[in-house]
């Protein structure tokens, strides 16, 4: 069996922009651009803090209030996670292109969104703005039957016959276990109490490991890059 | 906040500089397009369009929808260009009201949509009741210049590349088989046009309103961000390999030779050809690796082509 | 050479105080054992509500046939007002083209039944936050309005049949009276043979969602109301003249293109109306709160010796209120239940206060009281 928390990462893919990453995984690709600090219009600046302008284009069709709602979800995971205060009066523009969006657009939003978070994370490393901690993300659907199996990183077809959906993100300073932190979870769909906890135990583990795998490639990048070659 | 990007004094000198000496800083001959590399993604008509540092990405979508009530036998085409900050910083998100942005979406949309590359009664499914409405949405990723060129090879690469779902049609009764139950249907694309946008220079001081011999004006094809900045006209000729010239764009700016045009259309001619031959050996090789059983499989018999 | 300078510690009162540093103010109520609008930490406010005031179906009654309202429900909560109406329209669906292959068919049907999704329709929600000034939607209303949107269709409330269009046929009689039968009216049952229209048509609902004197999050108080108003919706009935039913469909040649268009003109009827069949046992209500750190440097220390060492680190708030929770409080959480351990959904933005598990299960279950509080008040009415 493939592993699901498996991903493809490429960063510096934009030249315009200061940290760019390509995030890829089992059919989803989303494409995130970091500008910033930069100089925020008058009606976006804070006095003491980082202004965010995050921005979510549809691979398909005109945004619309269905990537509002994509962007504040992404807001409440990025505002905690950046050192703010580092950059006052300023203001950092994160764009998200959905290149792939691997489920039906008309009803589900779970992989855009997790991934979206992980191409946050390894875009905003790559920009080189303050965060506070490494963060990751997983979806999760419920099967409808009577165990109730939970399945991370379900696939269009699954998501298909889901009972509910859910979208975990954790922050980890390494990916080992008691220093996480719920970030963001945004479950729809029919469940009850008992659920939603085998969700957060499973959605947690798979974060962890997700931000293992981000940091390796991170690690890989910056092995790469000119700056450290001898 | 979108800002106007602008180039050093110093850095502009030097770049007309060593145009007079006819020396391009990317190293490539006046004339010489940037290499384009077509990727097509896993969904039919999902193309990234790389050229240079330039990267634009298409994504060609398909709905049932109701057809205008004057062309009843037509279907939908649009093309959506719409401009975001991860172009770069001279982009403000969905505001596409800029000199520019306009005339980008103009002329692609002269170029594909007013040029008939796609054939709309072919999408229409119910005379005056129902049709298919095929959308390209183009995503500007990556902004070096030649917008207009990669869009539009990127919108009929998605085009030829895309397939819409086969239908039954009973009466007024429509069933949209999904693509595992049917094979779908390629769209009817009639010509491949092909944008190939000309940039002059005038470096001396003074405007010459009589081309004489002695005419210093430099022509380049494919310019890149820094010298789109610099260059004081534009022109975009849309060519097809049938030697048809669909538009010719010259919005203002530096005034040019009329007997340039003509040089200018037979080199576009040129890239067009081979243009137009890449983007058909790219579809025909995804053809082939998505259809790799297709030979085994048919009971087709051999015909002569 | 200046007089010696004397710095005084300024105190403001607790009303200032809140203006210009609410963090340190809820700080301190907190530690108070209380929050700025005096209620306990997981107290809730009152709600109260109005049913099915403005709707046409329920006034026709009494002969205010004015408006196009089908549903709708005023719900106050503190100082918030919360006025949900609901509209429709009529859109025809399109026909899959039948008899042809027969696994193509059984195919179709296998597919459509595992999409747990599709089978269910959804409201088209406009939220308005009114602020005293006109413009375009800003983003918090748009995404309002698209969350509530997205939980219709996942929590599966309204099944696509029921927003199918009952349609009858109007027949005149000889004496010029007319007369409309509807498939399975006892009375016209001789009538209903000619019943064979080709078309189908479906209801597409509309609420649009007022809200007036915001103070505090608006998702559940607008979720609640739509939630009343569509258990209060009535569908109208709808017919198409006798003639047009068997009709075949005209063209009309316009210079060397012929427009073919179709002439079932259906019309809605102003009287007949037949309530809205939902899925009662997918209905949910909601309920937010919050997780808060408590800052011990914010403690108003009343005596001088120490408060107790153990004192809780974080509290849970339930139900906020006002501008200076919502913006304190970072880490929130939302949660739609239906009151019987159902969950339908639940988002936590954890933007402060870490959230345990024990947080988690004390909210869950002060959620489904409150569900099940709110499902009495329904039922009461």
């Amino acid at each position: 069996m493939a592993d699901l928390t498996d991903f493809e990462a490429k960063f510096q893919v934009l030249t315009q922009v200061d940290g760019s990453a390509r995030f890829e995984s089992f059919g989803t690709s989303v494409l995130c651009s970091v500008t910033g600090p930069i100089e925020p219009k008058a009606r976006q600046e804070l006095p003491t803090q980082l202004a965010l302008e995050i921005v979510v284009r549809p691979s398909k069709g005109v945004p619309t209030t269905r990537e509002k709602l994509l962007e504040d979800k992404l807001r409440g995971v990025l505002t905690p996670v950046l050192v703010r205060y580092l950059y006052p009066r300023q203001l950092c523009q994160i764009c998200f292109q959905i290149l792939e969006s691997g489920e039906n657009e008309q009803f589900h939003s779970v992989r855009e969104l997790s991934s979206c978070i992980n191409a946050a994370f390894l875009a905003l490393a790559d920009a080189g703005v303050g965060l506070q901690n490494c963060f990751a993300s997983c979806c999760a659907a419920v099967i409808s039957n009577a165990d109730q199996d939970v399945l991370i990183n379900p696939s269009a077809e699954q998501l298909r016959n889901a009972s509910s959906t859910h979208v975990l993100a954790f922050d980890s300073e390494n990916g080992r276990e008691p220093d996480s932190h719920l970030l963001l979870l945004e479950s729809s769909g029919d469940f009850e109490e008992e659920t939603l906890n085998k969700i957060l135990d499973a959605g947690e583990k798979a974060c962890l490991q997700t931000v293992q795998r981000l940091r390796q490639a991170l690690k890989t990048k910056v092995e790469q890059d000119l700056v450290w070659r001898t | 906040m979108a800002k106007d990007i602008e180039i050093s004094v110093s850095q502009g000198r030097f770049l007309i500089e060593t145009l007079k000496q006819k020396v391009r800083l990317d190293g490539r001959r006046f004339d010489q397009m940037r290499d384009v590399d077509i990727e097509l993604g896993k969904d039919r008509g999902d193309v990234m369009v790389t050229m240079g540092k330039t990267r634009v990405h298409c994504r060609i979508s398909c709905e049932i929808a109701q057809p205008y009530e004057d062309r009843p036998f037509e279907g939908l085409f649009v093309i959506s260009t719409e401009t975001s900050p991860m172009a770069g910083p001279q982009f403000e998100n969905g505001n596409n009201t800029g000199e520019d942005e306009v005339l980008c979406s103009r002329i692609i949309e002269k170029a594909v949509r007013r040029s008939g590359a796609l054939d709309v009664e072919g999408l229409c499914i119910v005379a005056g009741s129902k049709c298919w409405a095929v959308r390209a949405d183009v995503h500007f990723l990556n902004c070096d210049g030649g917008f207009i060129d990669a869009s539009c090879i990127a919108v009929m690469t998605g085009l030829l590349h895309f397939k819409k779902p086969d239908v039954t049609v009973s009466g007024e009764r429509v069933t949209v088989h999904p693509p595992e139950e049917r094979e779908p249907v390629p769209l009817g694309v009639l010509h491949t046009p092909i944008c190939v946008t000309f940039s002059f220079f005038n470096p001396e001081d003074t405007e010459e309103n009589i081309k004489g011999e002695s005419n210093n004006e430099i022509s380049l094809i494919d310019a890149t961000l820094s010298e789109e900045l610099l260059r004081d006209g534009t022109l975009t000729i849309t060519l097809n390999k049938n030697r048809e010239v669909v538009q010719v764009s010259k919005a203002g700016g530096l005034p040019m030779d009329a007997l340039t045009l003509m040089d200018c259309c037979h080199k576009a001619y040129n890239i067009v050809e081979r243009l137009t031959d890449q983007v058909q050996r790219v579809i025909k090789e995804d053809e082939q690796t998505r259809n790799q059983y297709a030979a085994i499989l048919s009971s087709e018999n051999a015909r002569e082509s | 050479m200046s007089e010696p300078l004397e710095v005084r510690p300024v105190s403001f009162p607790a009303e200032i105080l809140a203006r210009i540093a609410p963090d340190l103010s809820i700080q301190r109520h907190l530690w108070l054992g209380l929050r700025p609008c005096l209620r306990s930490f997981t107290e809730f406010r009152d709600v109260s509500i109005s049913e099915g005031g403005i709707s046409r179906p329920l006034r026709s009654v009494t002969g205010a046939t004015e408006n196009d309202i089908l549903g709708s429900n005023v719900l106050k909560s503190g100082s918030t007002i919360v006025i949900t109406s609901i509209t429709g329209g009529m859109v025809e669906e399109t026909q899959p083209a039948t008899g042809f292959d027969e696994g193509e068919q059984e195919l179709r049907q296998m597919s459509l039944a595992s999409d747990r999704l599709a089978k269910y329709g959804a409201v088209y929600p406009v939220v308005e936050v009114e602020r005293g000034r006109l413009g375009a939607p800003t983003d918090e209303e748009m995404i309002l309005s698209q969350r509530i949107h997205d939980n219709i269709i996942s929590s599966g409330i309204i099944p696509k049949e029921s927003l199918k269009v009952p349609v009858g046929v109007r027949s005149r009689n000889e004496d010029g009276t007319s007369e409309i039968f509807y498939s399975g009216d006892e009375t016209g049952g001789a009538d209903t043979r000619n019943f064979n229209l080709k078309r189908q048509w479906s209801f597409v609902l509309y609420a649009k969602i007022q809200v007036f004197s915001r103070d505090g999050p608006l998702f559940e108080m607008c979720w609640n109301s739509l939630m009343y108003a569509l258990q209060r919706t009535l569908l109208p009935c709808a017919f198409v003249d006798e003639r047009t039913t068997d009709l075949k469909i005209p063209v009309r040649v316009r210079g060397r293109s012929a427009t073919i268009r179709e002439t079932y003109d259906i019309q809605c009827d102003p009287t007949e109306f037949k309530p809205l069949k939902l899925n009662l046992g997918n209905i949910s209500y909601g309920s937010n709160f919050g997780v808060i750190d408590l800052d011990p440097e914010a403690q108003v220390r009343q005596t001088d010796n120490e408060m107790e060492v153990d004192s809780p680190t974080s509290v849970l708030i339930a139900d906020l209120q006002g501008e200076a929770e919502e913006t304190s409080i970072k880490s929130t959480l939302s949660i739609l239940t239906d009151g019987n351990g159902k969950l339908k959904h639940l988002s936590f933005v954890g933007g402060g206060a870490k959230i345990d598990t024990d947080a988690i299960r004390k909210s869950l279950s002060l959620s489904r009281e409150r569900a099940l509080d709110l499902k009495s008040r329904k039922e009461a009415t």
